[in-house]
């Protein structure tokens, strides 16, 4: 595509195809040059949203699944949920998933089938990052 | 953010995410105890409180960006793109349509094809994305063969650039080339390889930055949590010194042939350079081994080094075993424990790399990176296009000629 190029000579506008990037002149003085400049952001292609799952009415009586990721202040953090957990609703369990790859999703890792196993088995997760 | 980013990205926009006073990283059971404690009532809560809509069913949020960014003077669009977020903070020279056109001559794909989608967004790394990125980095259209095997190392999964590329541990993407582009295009691979001064390392690795940031979408403190950060994120891009090396070159030992042009990668977190311990293949060899050079590290052997090793049947190969046998602890464990690099073999020799590199003098380089997560070098073929010899005449000329004084 040709650029466009605006010239005013003496108030007169001409409109003239030329180089890029274009130029104004006014009055015998040139103005700077203006540049029509390409958006370096990519398009992505749209991901369709889902909900989350519906929420549980009390944790009494449910598996609640604790997944520690890799870094090593969640497995600490997931333990004292637990402790929590267990004090605050008598019958409540718990399930760890003790994640070992970095910063892998799980279903990307060689435990994925263990992994779908876990999820199947719990009533709600709590995941620890400790980062 | 980062985490909502995370979830967003994957299509779970509405994930209840929630903070602690718990400090980074830490182990400290008292403060585990205190940030868990403080936090538990919004954990129940966040389990158990009633979806609202936007939980429920997440509206789809898509723009197609206009291609057309902006208009205005070299300045205005500079501070425009910086403000966006588009830049590395420096100026850049204006991708307009001309400027890009010139760029795709630097390949035989069309202006629309997707070479890969890079992450964390996915954004399609398309011809013309990577000529709009290459412009603003002030690249030649000679570039273009490199920054398109760039993205396609970066996506390949044995980088695990998945990871790095966003990682606390700000890694950044390191690239060797061989082979004969070297010359083409003046990658330098003597004096000050690494400092600034020679527009191809320079531009390149540039062009490469631009794409992981504006193509990829990983924004700083958001999408790309470095804790610290890292200057060979700017650049860090050099060629083997191939004439000067009494070994074969880094892609031959990869596999590759000896007249193709190749990009290896690997995301290092440090540099360091030291002199050696004393003037003699010893004194090289145990300096090297005392820098301890972690799982994926390149150690960086100027050609003097070089020549004296392998008068006395030092070779690459061997380098590297004594550098394992010798180092105090190569692959120490990492995360408290909690992890063990996971090396490409037993003894993690492919997990080192030795590259010669430098000009005349006494020094020793090392990239190296905090750990191995099964990553790997990942070296591809650079594929040119059918014009590049024309090419290369066109631009051959494009290098510094100093002032004399």
């Amino acid at each position: 595509m040709k650029k466009i190029f605006f010239v005013l000579i003496l108030g007169a506008s001409v409109v003239m195809a030329g180089q890029d990037p274009s130029s104004v002149q006014s009055a015998g003085k040139t103005a700077e040059p203006q540049f029509k400049v390409l958006s370096p952001w990519a398009e992505a292609d749209p991901i369709t949203p889902r909900g989350i799952s519906t929420r549980l009415n009390t944790l009494a009586g449910k598996q609640i699944g604790l997944f520690a990721n890799f870094k090593r202040a969640s497995r600490p953090i997931v333990a004292e949920v637990e402790k929590h957990l267990k004090a605050m609703y008598p019958g409540c369990e718990t399930s760890l998933f003790d994640s070992r790859g970095a910063n892998v999703v799980e279903t990307e890792t060689n435990n994925r089938e263990q992994f779908i196993a876990w999820i199947k088995e719990v009533d709600a997760v709590i995941l620890a990052v400790g980062d | 953010m980062d985490a909502r980013s995370a979830a967003s990205s994957r299509g779970i926009p509405g994930i209840r995410i929630l903070g602690t006073s718990i400090p980074c990283e830490t182990n400290e059971k008292s403060e585990i105890e205190t940030g868990v404690a403080a936090a538990m009532d919004n954990i129940i809560a966040a389990l158990t409180d009633p979806l609202n809509a936007d939980e429920k069913s997440p509206k789809q949020r898509f723009e197609k960006p206009a291609r057309i960014a902006f208009t205005g003077s070299y300045e205005e669009v500079s501070r425009y793109f910086y403000r966006k977020g588009w830049t590395d903070g420096l100026a850049i020279a204006p991708p307009t349509e001309k400027a890009v056109a010139e760029m795709m001559t630097g390949t035989d794909l069309p202006s629309d094809h997707v070479v890969v989608k890079l992450i964390p967004r996915l954004g399609k790394a398309t011809v013309e994305k990577i000529a709009v990125n290459a412009v603003m980095a002030g690249a030649l259209p000679t570039h273009m063969p490199v920054l398109i095997a760039a993205v396609k190392t970066l996506m390949d999964p044995r980088s695990r650039f998945d990871t790095f590329g966003v990682s606390t541990g700000s890694w950044a993407p390191f690239f060797v080339v061989n082979g004969p582009i070297r010359n083409d295009i003046h990658i330098n691979c003597g004096s000050g390889a690494l400092s600034p001064g020679d527009i191809s390392n320079a531009a390149i690795g540039r062009a490469i930055g631009f794409n992981i940031k504006n193509i990829g979408g990983a924004r700083k403190g958001i999408e790309d949590m470095g804790v610290l950060g890292n200057p060979g994120k700017y650049t860090l891009v050099l060629g083997e010194y191939e004439e000067e090396s009494p070994w074969e070159p880094l892609h031959v030992e990869r596999g590759f042939k000896k007249e193709d042009s190749t990009l290896t990668l690997f995301l290092p977190n440090t540099y360091i350079q030291t002199i050696p311990r004393d003037t003699n293949a010893k004194g090289y060899l145990e300096t090297y081994a005392s820098l301890n050079p972690g799982s994926m590290s390149c150690l960086l052997v100027v050609p003097p080094h070089a020549k004296v090793l392998a008068s006395e049947g030092w070779t690459k190969k061997r380098i590297k075993e004594y550098i394992l046998e010798n180092s105090a602890s190569p692959f120490p464990p990492v995360q408290g424990g909690r992890g063990t690099p996971i090396l490409q073999t037993e003894t993690g020799i492919d997990d080192l790399m030795i590259v010669v590199a430098g000009g005349p003098g006494a020094w020793i380089g090392l990239l190296r990176s905090a750990g191995g997560w099964e990553n790997s070098f990942v070296t591809m073929k650079i594929d040119l296009p059918r014009n590049w010899d024309r090419l290369v005449a066109k631009y051959k000329n494009v290098v510094p000629a100093y002032v004399g004084y």
